[in-house]
């Protein structure tokens, strides 16, 4: 299918205007929106992640493939409303609290709705209280943090001690990220994974909470 | 070594041993002499004057000397290469106080004081006659603090901890204690007293050395109350040094931008200029100024270690065996090797080199992907570079590049003028400015950017011979100075990604 492989090549070399028209072109031509995400974005987002780990791709290649993606979803996404049939689980994400460095977050965030999740991104600087409001309002079954500071890291922990104390802990998975974490932090921290890079962050989420209910 | 020669540097009173062969740029930047055009025999800034001994001297350097230059033994030390044990003296200690080769104006009085440089890596200190302004005494050391994390980020989170705290500030203390007696010392000054110490220092090392609470440089917005100037006695911080003098640690700007800076415009009377001038200081946390006299906008970006060979895989510092240059030609790579001999890592100019090598040779393409499948680039012997490298310079140029850029746009001058660039500080003292522009860290014509030296130590010394009422404008200045913080642009990510990619000229 033309229209498919074209998108599938517009993601993947980031060309976002191109990706917006034979998106618009696909959606004319009555091809199933569904299909649009399942065989053009989420196999060239897949193909993204593959080059980043090959250091293929880098971070520009990775944020420009994102936006064009992010850019066809939104034409996609009404069509989709109602049924939620897209949605692999609902990934809470943000940046913790004391902490405005966004660009990694924002690439595990595209990255996470190029694999198929639902994304509700809370930004940068999130304290604990939002986390645990959005986590328990949206139902969510996995959330993301990310932290760029050796000095902000101890906001993690208390944002999983946060959903502890709200009775979410056992039906949330927390995921943790950033330059300065290691294993060895999230365990000690009790989060469920740790994740390097995007890519990785993707496959941790997929183990952890694939195919779950999209969010609230 | 196997080879070494010795080299006495006076009016310093040390001496140092090298391999033979040495070029004198490498080695004499450590003991405080500065090579302002980058050692390309272009400002005669590094001047020394051959006391005892021999150094060749060829053909080059001396279309570059006068004959009474060169009968009164002076040699420029960017084109020297040692052969033989010599005594020199270093113009720079000798000569009045220079900006832009004008005698600064200043008031002279009775007694010494000490200029010093507190770095996030090393410490420089100088001793200077107040009535002369002559310079008669100059220590580096390594900041001991480094011992504990080499990261600024990393002892800040040290210091959130009380104990961790006292142990940091006693560090620095010692440390800047410790050289300003050996400065004292070495000039033979016995126990004349000192009449003041002006400090300069990122906002971390003020923050440290006069004692405050770094709570507020840990987290969101990184912004602290107390920027000022700080003034302590010597005996108030248990320091016994004669004449008990005045310490003035100079104001930071805001944020991560340090009184490191606002001493570099001072140095480089960016305050004073119409002209639109960027002040550069390419470090791990780089520190940017740009403006005129009339608005002056600063700011700090997190380039990372790049330029200091940090996280490269070969990476090493400026020293023998580290390749500091790279030229490309015939289709190959010519590395120029620190000493000479065989090629056992690479440093950050030569990073900076070996990058631009590979663009023009179309050994990287301009997204920074090694081209043709190559897994690595083979420099000299076993050094080369990885595809990770690659990416580690992106980010550190491409944070760099994004600040300014986001300065200028913010000044409402972007497009419109193209800023005289001055690059302070070791890294912007040996990068190659055709390399520079080369992978778009400083993409302006050629004669757009210039080294500057260390500014900082510069301007601390001004400050240092200011008299009273201009020391309050050095604060006033301070206030004048705008600081953004890059993190809260919500352009910033756009600019920085697209200041990742190397600018294509194939």
């Amino acid at each position: 299918m033309a229209v498919l492989e074209e998108l599938r090549e517009a993601v993947l070399t980031g060309d976002k205007d191109r990706a917006v028209e034979v998106t618009r072109l696909g959606l004319e031509t009555s091809i199933d929106p569904q299909a649009l995400i399942d065989d053009a974005m989420i196999p060239a987002m897949d193909e993204v992640g593959r080059r980043f780990e090959e250091e293929e791709y880098f971070v520009p290649e990775l944020l420009l493939s994102a936006r064009a993606m992010k850019a066809a979803l939104e034409l996609i996404r009404p069509l989709l409303a109602d049924t939620g049939a897209s949605s692999r689980g609902c990934i809470v994400i943000g940046t913790v609290k004391g902490d405005l460095h966004d660009i990694g977050k924002n690439l595990v965030s595209a990255m996470f709705e190029g694999a198929g999740f639902e994304v509700v991104d809370l930004g940068s600087d999130v304290s604990p209280e939002a986390f645990v409001a959005a986590a328990r309002e949206k139902s969510a079954d996995l959330v993301g943090l990310s932290a760029l500071l050796t000095v902000t890291m101890p906001s993690m922990k208390s944002t999983i001690e946060a959903l502890e104390a709200a009775g979410l802990r056992d039906r949330v998975k927390v995921l943790v990220g950033g330059a300065p974490l290691s294993t060895d932090y999230a365990v000690e921290i009790k989060a469920d994974a740790y994740a390097p890079n995007a890519t990785a962050a993707v496959r941790a989420a997929q183990e952890l909470v694939g195919g779950r209910a999209p969010c609230r | 070594m196997s080879d070494p020669i010795r080299i006495e540097l006076r009016p310093l009173g040390r001496s140092i041993e090298v391999e033979r062969g040495t070029n004198l740029r490498d080695v004499l930047y450590a003991h405080g002499v500065e090579f302002p055009c980058g050692g390309r025999g272009r400002c005669k800034r590094c001047r020394v004057q051959l006391v005892e001994g021999t150094l060749p001297i060829d053909d080059e350097e001396s279309a570059l000397l006068s004959d009474r230059e060169k009968e009164e033994g002076w040699r420029l030390a960017c084109r020297c290469r040692v052969e033989a044990p010599v005594s020199l003296a270093v113009e720079q200690f000798r000569a009045p106080i220079l900006v832009d080769h004008t005698p600064f104006l200043f008031e002279p009085r009775p007694g010494h004081g000490v200029a010093v440089d507190l770095g996030t890596t090393t410490l420089v200190a100088q001793l200077l006659d107040l009535q002369t302004g002559r310079v008669l005494a100059a220590q580096t050391a390594l900041n001991p603090q480094g011992a504990l994390g080499s990261d600024i980020m990393n002892r800040i989170e040290l210091a959130l901890s009380e104990d961790g705290r006292l142990q940091l500030v006693a560090l620095a203390r010692d440390a800047v204690e410790g050289l300003v007696r050996r400065a004292v010392t070495s000039a033979g000054l016995g126990g004349a007293p000192l009449e003041m110490l002006v400090l300069v220092g990122n906002t971390a090392m003020h923050h440290l050395f006069c004692g405050l609470d770094v709570a507020p440089l840990a987290t969101v917005p990184f912004e602290s109350e107390s920027l000022g100037l700080q003034e302590l006695r010597a005996d108030e911080i248990g320091w016994k040094l004669p004449g008990n003098p005045l310490i003035r640690f100079l104001p930071c700007l805001g944020g991560f931008v340090g009184s490191d800076l606002l001493a570099g415009v001072l140095a480089t009377r960016m305050h004073e200029s119409d002209t639109l001038t960027a002040l550069v200081d390419l470090g791990t946390n780089g520190e940017i100024v740009v403006g005129t006299g009339k608005r002056m906008l600063c700011t700090s970006t997190a380039a990372g270690p790049a330029f200091e060979a940090g996280g490269i895989e070969m990476g090493m510092q400026a020293t023998t065996g580290a390749i500091d240059g790279v030229t490309a030609g015939d289709g190959s790579m010519q590395c120029r090797v620190l000493g000479g001999g065989g090629a056992r890592g690479i440093c950050g100019s030569g990073l900076v080199d070996a990058v631009a090598a590979g663009l023009d040779l179309g050994w990287i393409e301009p997204s920074g992907r090694l081209a043709e499948g190559r897994r690595i680039v083979h420099l000299d012997g076993p050094v080369h570079l990885t595809q990770n490298d690659v990416r580690q310079l992106q980010l550190a140029k491409g944070a760099i590049a994004a600040g300014l850029k986001i300065l200028l746009r913010r000044l409402g001058t972007a497009g419109a003028a193209t800023p005289q660039v001055n690059l302070a500080g070791a890294f912007g003292n040996y990068v190659n400015r055709d390399s520079a522009r080369r992978i778009g860290l400083l993409d302006y014509p050629d004669g757009k950017v210039e080294p500057v030296g260390n500014t900082a130590l510069l301007g601390a010394k001004l400050a240092l011979f200011a008299p009273e009422r201009e020391a309050a404008d050095i604060s006033q200045l301070s206030e004048r100075i705008e600081h953004v913080a890059l993190a809260a642009d919500s352009s910033f990510m756009e600019v920085f990604v697209g200041e990742m990619r190397f600018p294509d000229r194939s």
